[in-house]
């Protein structure tokens, strides 16, 4: 077992293919990891789950129009962001409604426009799982740079974006533009996801963007250090997540997700109990009885 | 000396309907003012419009002089502090340093000078122990004092505060009614809205009675008597005790 | 109305047609509560936690209405009782399990199958290929799902606007949240072979959303709700037919039948605006 396991590793480091997977994997697992904190303390996972749905179709017509992908399913996703934010001013619906049949409006586009196109289940799945197997050098490229952009904006931004994430009646009555940094902020968003789909796949993109940092949540009650943690699990989990996916001859996008998925949970069961994702209630009542 | 704000004949609507009208009053540098009435009557419009963030439908509003928005760096504003998620991962003294962003900027880091600015109002309001501690771990009245030591950062001129009292420890009522005296001897003008009868007493000079319409506006010893209660809260009980006027209880109003 | 009946000339056309309107029908009641308790996410969720028992009953057990009951039922049974223990209220905690178990099962359906093809299937459906039996089955369970929800109805509705209330009044919450849950996975599995696990979330939710604005009360809700899926599945369906016949362009049915639900939610909703800014002008 284990020898197959150090071959799996010793295969990955070897081959240029594996390693540029890997290092692709650990890229958007570091980008993920770092969105993923900001997106926790707004809480936007089930938009993320929006955004990665409905921007689906982006992917497919740029592919079909021979687009960059990544540009094309950033250009769709900022649509879609327009739209939930239009559809919240128009009907009376609450934001959950709104956004659930977006997600499955989004979806169902996209596997239309796949479906007029040949080859429907291959390149469905694609879209679905991602290809981290098949990134090439200017992908890595275009990650990386992406990457260290958004990690900039991140670090830049930060101020503003915990401020308005805490209190954004209090900020807007200060006279920040609170509006202006949550556009920004799911600009950047979208972008991520745009990078992140072509690797890793629609629905398990978000696994890198919401774990990672709720994993790190669970280990500290400070912003600046899950901006620290949640990209080195992020990073593990996509290096380790193509690893194993080679030992176990699995799909290697899924097994990325289930990676991160199962560090989560490892956490919950072994963290510090003061701090956890449990609702206030209870963890209130818990605080006045350790003082 | 320019007074702290200046309400002219101002109404607020909401979807057609009137949600405050008719509201005028001058408040000078070192007042305060409660803002009373039941739910619904429109305390919290009212301090909305006065940090700009509702658009008025009729009147006008001057805070030191200026339109609202343009004002905002000189008004501070403390909400309930229930309004946060207890789990968001802050610090209470990275609460308090918020307090300096409308003077240095939202972008800038904080300077010394801010830090310490930071920590002397958390010292003021008792809680300088407390400082490295998630602001969620804290009581509901530890927040709302540092919520106000947040305000006390910004070194403005008008503080307004929503329902300051609700709910808070004795410890804190008398920390939160310290401090305002203090700042008012400085020349800071507090408007708070309250449904505290006997705290507004303790802690402000005037009295603005709203119920949608301006009711009164005026000393409060003046203000709070039985003809004016009952315009206020309609037929709900209450009672004198000495010379003060105390509900028997707050229900929101049937209207 | 001659490409009504056209369409609908062949055998499996016909099959497709029965099982959408009964699928349509059934996820219409449901949306009524999944979205007056706003569990939109919460739904999304369930059919993401369902699909790894799926894909491992599919390989394992025939017909695939069986496997995927028992493996439904039994996701559903272990989520309802880790969000009982508020473990997984956060919306940040549900993602991460919606999307894990989402990934286990990926990864089991590419150990064992040929992979693109049976994926595909499973979470999209192919609501061409139904048979006699997957349309009694749908009709069995869609028909418990109803069933279930109207014997809970006033139960539902008061969780639903007073979950406080309830409570204290000592109802069994969780029990109640368990029945509704199960109901949804019914859904989700008479619905397999028609839209798949990915796509009947919008059955779940767009019905009631797009009839919310229109009517009072839950029950014209979920009326509305049934009306709105079955015509979206007819409508579907005509256009899938039409695309392929008329013009030689394949639409998935499934995924077209769920776009002309949206598309219908979208024009609803801009009718709502115009009605609401119609009667601000009027006023004032």
């Amino acid at each position: 077992m284990i020898a197959s396991l150090w071959s799996s590793i010793d295969a990955v480091w070897s081959s240029p293919l594996l390693r540029r997977a890997a290092a692709e994997a650990a890229l958007v697992g570091v980008l993920g990891g770092v969105i993923g904190v900001h997106v926790s303390l707004r809480r936007l996972a089930f938009t993320t789950m929006a955004l990665t749905h409905a921007t689906f179709p982006g992917v497919v017509i740029a592919s079909l129009l021979g687009w960059n992908l990544v540009l094309g399913s950033s250009a769709f996703g900022l649509l879609v962001v327009a739209a939930i934010a239009l559809a919240g001013g128009l009907g009376r619906l609450d934001h959950t409604t709104t956004t659930g049949v977006i997600l499955a409006g989004g979806m169902a586009l996209g596997v239309v426009l796949v479906s007029v196109q040949d080859g429907f289940s291959t390149n469905l799945s694609a879209y679905l799982v991602g290809s981290v197997l098949s990134t090439s050098g200017s992908d890595l490229a275009l990650t990386a740079a992406i990457s260290a952009v958004v990690c900039g904006f991140v670090l830049a931004a930060h101020r503003p974006l915990v401020a308005s994430a805490f209190d954004p009646a209090g900020v807007r009555a200060a006279g920040l533009a609170a509006s202006a940094v949550d556009v920004g902020f799911l600009v950047v968003l979208v972008v991520t996801l745009a990078t992140a789909v072509p690797a890793v796949g629609t629905i398990l993109s978000v696994s890198l963007v919401v774990a990672p940092a709720a994993t790190a949540r669970l280990w500290t009650d400070r912003v600046g250090t899950m901006l620290v943690i949640s990209p080195v699990i992020g990073a593990l989990c996509g290096a380790g997540g193509v690893i194993l996916s080679h030992w176990w001859d699995t799909s290697a996008g899924a097994t990325i997700a289930a990676v991160a998925g199962a560090v989560f949970v490892g956490s919950t069961l072994i963290s510090p109990s003061t701090v956890s994702l449990r609702s206030p209630g209870r963890s209130a009542r818990r605080q006045t009885a350790l003082r | 000396m320019l007074p702290a704000l200046v309400l002219d004949d101002m109404s607020v609507s909401f979807d057609g309907a009137l949600a405050l009208q008719h509201v005028s009053g001058i408040v000078a540098a070192g007042d305060s003012v409660a803002l009373i009435g039941p739910n619904g009557a429109g305390k919290s419009t009212l301090l909305r419009a006065i940090l700009g963030l509702v658009p008025l439908a009729a009147g006008s509003i001057e805070v030191l002089g200026q339109a609202p928005k343009a004002a905002r760096r000189q008004v501070a504003y403390v909400p309930q502090a229930d309004t946060f998620d207890p789990q968001f991962p802050i610090s209470v003294i990275d609460v308090v340093t918020m307090g300096r962003a409308p003077i240095i900027g939202w972008w800038r880091r904080p300077r010394s000078v801010d830090r310490r600015a930071a920590a002397a109002a958390l010292e003021r309001v008792g809680l300088s122990e407390r400082s490295r501690d998630r602001f969620g771990t804290l009581s509901g009245g530890q927040r709302q004092r540092v919520l106000l030591a947040r305000a006390i950062c910004q070194e403005a001129r008008l503080l307004l505060l929503d329902e300051p009292f609700n709910g808070v420890d004795a410890v804190t009522q008398t920390t939160l009614i310290d401090v305002l005296d203090e700042l008012r001897a400085n020349g800071v003008a507090v408007v708070m809205a309250t449904h505290d009868l006997a705290v507004a007493h303790l802690a402000c000079g005037d009295a603005c009675l709203l119920n949608r319409d301006q009711i009164a506006f005026g000393p409060i010893d003046e203000v709070l008597n039985s003809r004016h209660l009952r315009a206020t809260y309609g037929d709900r009980p209450w009672v004198h005790v000495g010379d003060q006027v105390i509900l028997a209880n707050a229900a929101p109003s049937t209207r | 109305m001659a490409w009504l009946t056209e369409s609908f000339s062949l055998p499996f056309m016909q099959r497709a047609l029965v099982i959408a309107l009964i699928v349509g029908a059934v996820g219409g009641v449901l949306s009524a509560y999944v979205v007056i308790r706003r569990l939109a996410f919460f739904a999304d969720t369930l059919t993401h936690t369902v699909f790894p028992g799926v894909a491992i009953a599919s390989v394992l057990v025939q017909p695939l209405w069986i496997g995927a009951l028992i493996a439904g039922l039994a996701s559903t049974l272990a989520f309802t009782f880790l969000s009982r223990q508020r473990l997984v209220e956060d919306n940040a905690a549900m993602a991460v399990i919606l999307t894990t178990f989402f990934a286990v099962g990926v990864m089991v359906v590419s150990r064992v199958t040929t992979f693109t093809n049976d994926l595909i299937t499973l979470l999209f459906g192919q609501i061409l290929t139904v048979d006699r039996g997957d349309i009694m089955a749908s009709a069995l369970l869609g028909g418990c799902a109803v069933l279930l929800t109207s014997v809970l109805h006033r139960e539902l509705v008061a969780r639903a606007f007073d979950p406080e209330g309830s409570a204290a009044a000592g109802r069994p919450v969780w029990a109640l949240d368990l029945a509704l849950n199960v109901a949804v996975t019914l859904v989700v599995v008479a619905a397999l072979r028609a839209v798949g696990t990915v796509l009947v979330l919008a059955l779940l939710v767009t019905p009631a959303a797009t009839i919310r604005p229109w009517v009072r009360g839950v029950v014209p809700m979920a009326i509305g709700g049934a009306l709105v899926g079955m015509s979206s599945g007819v409508i579907g369906l005509v256009i899938a037919y039409q695309a392929s016949v008329e013009r030689d362009v394949r639409l998935a049915p499934g995924a077209t039948i769920v776009l002309v639900m949206t598309t219908v939610f979208a024009l609803g909703s801009l009718a709502v605006w115009a009605r609401r800014s119609i009667r601000h002008r009027v006023s004032t």
